[in-house]
């Protein structure tokens, strides 16, 4: 029998090199000669920058240059085809857009000397009152033209009829705030200069995007810029665009004929990277008697800057998920002094929470269970293109969850739960998140002659476990142990492939690797079958399998032949590189039950259990995809209960720029989780039944969480994060 | 951060010597000095290292818990006599900061860390404490986390330290060392109101280096305890916080202190609510009578009107546990 390499729990590869610090990230590139740029950020959020005075920081020892609008080179603004999102490029001209935007760097032969001389720059504005505060100017409140956020006003059915034909309506308006990645590593580039040759190493979750916005910004040809990503402490989006500090550093390490290094602090990537836009969300959400659901009407208003139309929190699953003849989503946008919001891990999931909270709201006043409420409504159709899933197990889902969870025993009643010291409450919901629908990817495999294979793909692993699945994906279609496949990214050299982003890994690179080595595979049972030596010679290809690092007929297993031996003989590598084929879209779902503990005095909301079922198509590594799982609901919890970023109305200014104001989730916050698959493979699956995973886990659970502080208080606290003031209010 | 000169101080006299020099500033465990020099919130020419001087001791002695100045929060929080004798002392430690943090950080700088306040924190925004003179956006902003009493138009930051509130309720000394020799400061006198001087803090002078902290070892204190409100599980400053130190004979409250965190510009004792609960029993409309005595000056700010019932309901969960323990 053979080994299957895929699905087992298969420790991450690049583990122990993480651990032991042999992984070289962006910021631990050795470049000869690398100097050190700091940013100096505007101090206003809206208004114009009337003097520098660089004099001092110029003086300063070790400075090699300090650069503000009025001598730093020109530069090509990227199109928001290569992912650079943000319509202007700062340190270019005198106008702030928002608080936080580079305003002068400086580079210094030392980190040290660079910040301490940053300290010197000295600013004069001519500030504006800036206007930051959503609910202030929902009245500007305007329907953006469509970027890929799907359509901002999108309608599907007559949703008046539906509301009016329903039994029970549910209105509701939640509000969530604005929040941000707090990936583990900032952002960092690594910009050095070879004449007109461009290397950049670059923390980023799309090499391809930053190899293309870097040839734009200085008109350079692909084959002069070289993007490096070997490794990313995190992204979770915020490295998913290419930003304009990543074309700065270049821009300056040209103009000092020295390498630059740049690593933003926390600070400033609160202000460079994009953030979860604050959003304001109307819903009216109609069933008939039994449940089904008759209309949806979803309404979110959502920040965007002076500069951008960017929408991410788009709502997908209000379209996608549910049955539901009448439809009709809005997405609108309100401009203010802030800046541009962008990809936050599970973009959606802002949506998720205002639907899934909903139609908890609504099963009360149906008297519905709400886990047989969302089964009464399940589809196995994507509802906004009509096309069916390739496979949903969601009822599945719910069933099983429900089991693990012992969701029979929930006595329904909100308050009518407790324990020794505290309220109880049961919430549940439904995860769902697009996996693909996005461009495809390529990779080359290359087996040597020793028999083992290389593949490489320019892709990225954001600490998901690309590098894992892919080789394991290698080494299956190839039937190749794991020790025999060696996988290679974070180079542009390599095949080019799709940022990794949009759960889109699986469908596109992993569909790449699956495809080319396929064509590798078939190419070496070529050379089997037509070797006289060989002991499968004049069997037909079709008639040969592989595993453990043979081929062998598939009737006749004893007869076989080791890829080594076939490889020696042939004396020379067989090299096969994949034509990016456009990803399919995929949907993959699960069910989220959730367990809290309120304290009726104090107000503190404690996450106690947390069970999780889901489908995403054929599991290819129990391991990783639980930390997919288990890092969506700790975000969560997150998102529910302690995550916000806050902006000083006055200023325009955030003050939670960091770690200890910005409150993610401790250990102590998140408790034991309980994680399955339905694990059946997708039969529309390029990846061998696999689909894409990573944001589907977050949406959902925050829903969940609220539910069940409702259930436990009988409160519902639309505002997001559900802090203790706010549990305390509505018990007073 | 700028760059600065390094020495490391073998005795308090020689630090002391050093530190005369208003440029220096005295170093232990660094846990938050370093990170105000790296933002810019402070900047010092010469750092003195006193993390050698020979004040990390604990020991009991004349009817005081006697604790150098230099001894790590994690040591103290698990010693036994500081366990057994005050355990609000322990309590309030174990509830602050990290483990990580709590292994370097020294008690003497715990007592004079810096408020959490963002406006402080970012050396680009305005504030009086920081800057005199340049505004407190807080006023008017965000401050939800900020004082509901003894702030003042100039300033409403509150004071971060647990074990300050702790060694207030335990009417704990502080003991220094200056070129003018040594001296003892009591907590109630140690930190300064705002007023319009809130960039004063202690009433420690330039230089002056503490040395130590007496607690008094009493019946009241052997019956003590900590609660910390915060915002998430751990790793967090309080949104409010209470020292309890409550001796009752049957029903009836003999004695009390009780010191609150994260409502006031520095460790808040409330010698109303004390004298409310003080010959009465201890029943809930004696505990609704404590609670509203120390609120009663309370001035919320447009986003921290809810620290006025939480700090109320922190008191009577804490009270609570008094009773039930009887």
């Amino acid at each position: 029998m053979t080994e299957s390499q895929v699905g087992r729990p298969v420790s991450r590869v690049d583990g122990v090199a993480k651990v032991t610090g042999a992984a070289r990230y962006a910021a631990d590139a050795e470049v000869r000669g690398v100097t050190h740029a700091v940013l100096v950020m505007s101090t206003v959020a809206r208004g114009r920058v009337t003097a520098v005075d660089t004099a001092g920081a110029s003086a300063a020892p070790g400075v090699l240059g300090v650069f503000t609008h009025q001598n730093l080179a020109r530069l090509a603004l990227p199109s928001p085809a290569v992912a650079f999102l943000k319509r202007f490029l700062p340190v270019q001209d005198d106008l702030i857009r928002h608080a936080g935007q580079p305003v002068a760097i400086v580079v210094a032969d030392t980190l040290e000397r660079a910040q301490q001389a940053s300290g010197l720059v000295g600013v004069s504005y001519r500030a504006e009152p800036p206007r930051v505060v959503l609910a202030d100017d929902m009245g500007e409140a305007y329907i953006p033209p469509q970027t890929n956020d799907g359509a901002n006003d999108y309608v599907r059915g007559d949703v008046a009829a539906g509301l009016a034909a329903a039994h029970a309506v549910a209105e509701t308006t939640y509000t969530t705030p604005m929040q941000h990645h707090n990936a583990l590593e900032p952002s960092v580039t690594v910009a050095a200069w070879d004449g007109d040759r461009l290397t950049v190493h670059e923390s980023t979750q799309g090499i391809s995007n930053t190899q293309n916005a870097l040839m734009q910004a200085f008109g350079l040809a692909r084959e002069n810029v070289r993007v490096l990503s070997p490794y990313l402490g995190g992204g979770f989006g915020a490295k998913g665009p290419v930003w304009p500090h990543t074309v700065l550093t270049a821009a300056v390490a040209r103009q000092v004929g020295r390498p630059v290094k740049l690593v933003l602090t926390r600070a400033q990537a609160y202000t460079s990277n994009g953030h979860r836009a604050e959003t304001h969300q109307v819903l009216r959400v109609g069933a008939a008697r039994d449940g089904r659901l008759t209309a949806i009407q979803h309404t979110v208003t959502q920040q965007v800057s002076r500069t951008e139309d960017a929408l991410l929190n788009s709502s997908e699953p209000t379209r996608i998920l549910y049955a539901c003849p009448n439809v009709r989503s809005t997405q609108q946008a309100v401009r203010l002094d802030l800046p541009m919001g962008s990809f936050v891990r599970s973009p959606e999931t802002a949506t998720s929470h205002a639907l899934e909270s909903t139609l908890d709201e609504l099963s009360y006043t149906l008297g519905l269970d709400p886990v047989e409420l969302r089964v009464r409504n399940w589809s196995a159709t994507n509802q906004e293109s009509g096309e069916r899933h390739g496979s949903s197990y969601l009822r599945e889902c719910y069933e099983r969850g429900a089991e693990r969870f012992g969701w029979s025993r929930r006595d329904p009643r909100p308050g009518s739960m407790r324990d020794r010291d505290g309220l109880i409450g049961w919430g549940m919901a439904t995860a769902a998140h697009t996996a693909g629908g996005r461009p495809g990817s390529s990779a080359t495999v290359t087996i040597g002659v020793d028999g083992t294979a290389r593949i490489r793909s320019g892709t990225q692993d954001l600490g998901t476990g690309t590098y894992t699945v892919m080789r394991q994906l290698g080494a299956e279609v190839l039937g190749l142990r794991l020790r025999g496949v060696r996988f290679d990214l974070g180079d542009s050299a390599f095949p080019a492939a799709f940022a990794s982003a949009a759960s889109a890994t699986v469908p596109s690179v992993g569909a790449g690797v699956v495809r080319a080595a396929t064509a590798a595979r078939d190419r070496v049972i070529a050379l089997a079958v037509a070797d006289p030596d060989s002991p499968l010679h004049g069997a037909a290809p079709d008639q040969v399998s592989v595993g453990d690092g043979d081929l062998f007929l598939t009737e006749r297993p004893s007869r076989r032949v080791g890829y080594r031996q076939v490889m020696r003989r042939h004396g020379r590598l067989i090299e096969v590189t994949s034509e990016a084929v456009f990803a399919p879209m995929g949907y993959s779902v699960g069910a989220t039950f959730v367990e809290v503990h309120v304290d009726p005095v104090l107000g503190r909301v404690q996450v106690r259990r947390m069970v999780g079922v889901f489908d995403c198509g054929r599991v290819l590594n129990h391991r990783t995809a639980r930390s997919q799982a288990i890092g969506g609901a700790i975000w969560a919890i997150g998102f529910t209960l302690s995550e916000h970023t806050l902006v000083d109305p006055n200023l325009g200014r955030i003050v939670t720029p960091n770690l200890s104001g910005y409150l993610v989730p401790v250990n102590a916050d998140v408790p034991d989780i309980d994680v399955s698959f339905i694990d059946k493979p997708d039969p529309s699956s390029p990846a061998l039944g696999a689909r894409g995973f990573g944001e589907t886990p977050m949406t959902g659970v925050t829903a969940a969480i609220g539910n069940a502080v409702y259930h436990a208080t009988g409160h519902r606290i639309r505002d997001l994060p559900i802090t203790q003031d706010k549990i305390i209010a509505a018990l007073s | 951060m700028d760059a600065f000169a390094y020495t490391r101080a073998d005795q308090p006299e020689r630090a002391v010597r050093l530190a005369a020099d208003p440029r220096a500033r005295y170093i232990a465990g660094g846990t938050d000095l370093l990170n105000l020099m790296k933002d810019g919130v402070q900047r010092h020419d010469h750092l003195i290292d006193i993390s050698a001087l020979p004040l990390a001791d604990v020991r009991e002695s004349g009817g005081r818990i006697r604790l150098g100045a230099l001894s790590r929060m994690s040591d103290v929080a698990v010693h036994q006599a500081v366990r057994r004798r005050l355990p609000v002392l322990s309590q309030a430690l174990l509830a602050g900061a990290s483990p990580q943090v709590r292994n370097m950080a020294s008690l003497g700088g715990n007592l004079l860390q810096r408020t959490r306040c963002w406006y402080f924190r970012d050396p680009t925004m305005p504030c009086n404490r920081r800057e005199p003179g340049s505004g407190c956006p807080a006023l008017d902003g965000l401050n939800r986390w900020h004082a509901i009493v003894g702030g003042s138009d100039h300033c409403i930051a509150v004071h971060p330290s647990d074990l300050a509130v702790a060694l207030t309720a335990l009417d704990a000394t502080v003991r220094t060392l200056s070129a003018e020799g040594p001296r003892e400061i009591p907590m109630a006198g140690f930190y300064l109101p705002p007023g319009d001087t809130p960039h004063l803090e202690t009433a420690l002078r330039q230089g002056e280096l503490i040395t130590g902290i007496d607690v008094p070892v009493t019946e009241l204190a052997a019956g003590s305890t900590y609660l910390k409100v915060r915002d998430r599980a751990t790793f967090e400053f309080a949104v409010v916080s209470v020292a309890a130190l409550v001796r009752l004979r049957g029903e009836e409250v003999r004695e009390a202190r009780l010191a609150f965190g994260g409502i006031a510009p520095r460790p808040w004792r409330s010698e109303a609510a004390e004298q409310a609960l003080i010959g009465r029993p201890l029943n809930a409309a004696t505990i609704e009578a404590a609670g509203a005595a120390l609120v009663r000056d309370a001035r919320p700010r447009a986003h921290n009107a809810f620290k006025v019932p939480l700090v109320q309901r922190a008191l009577s969960d804490i009270l609570g546990q008094f009773g039930r323990n009887r």
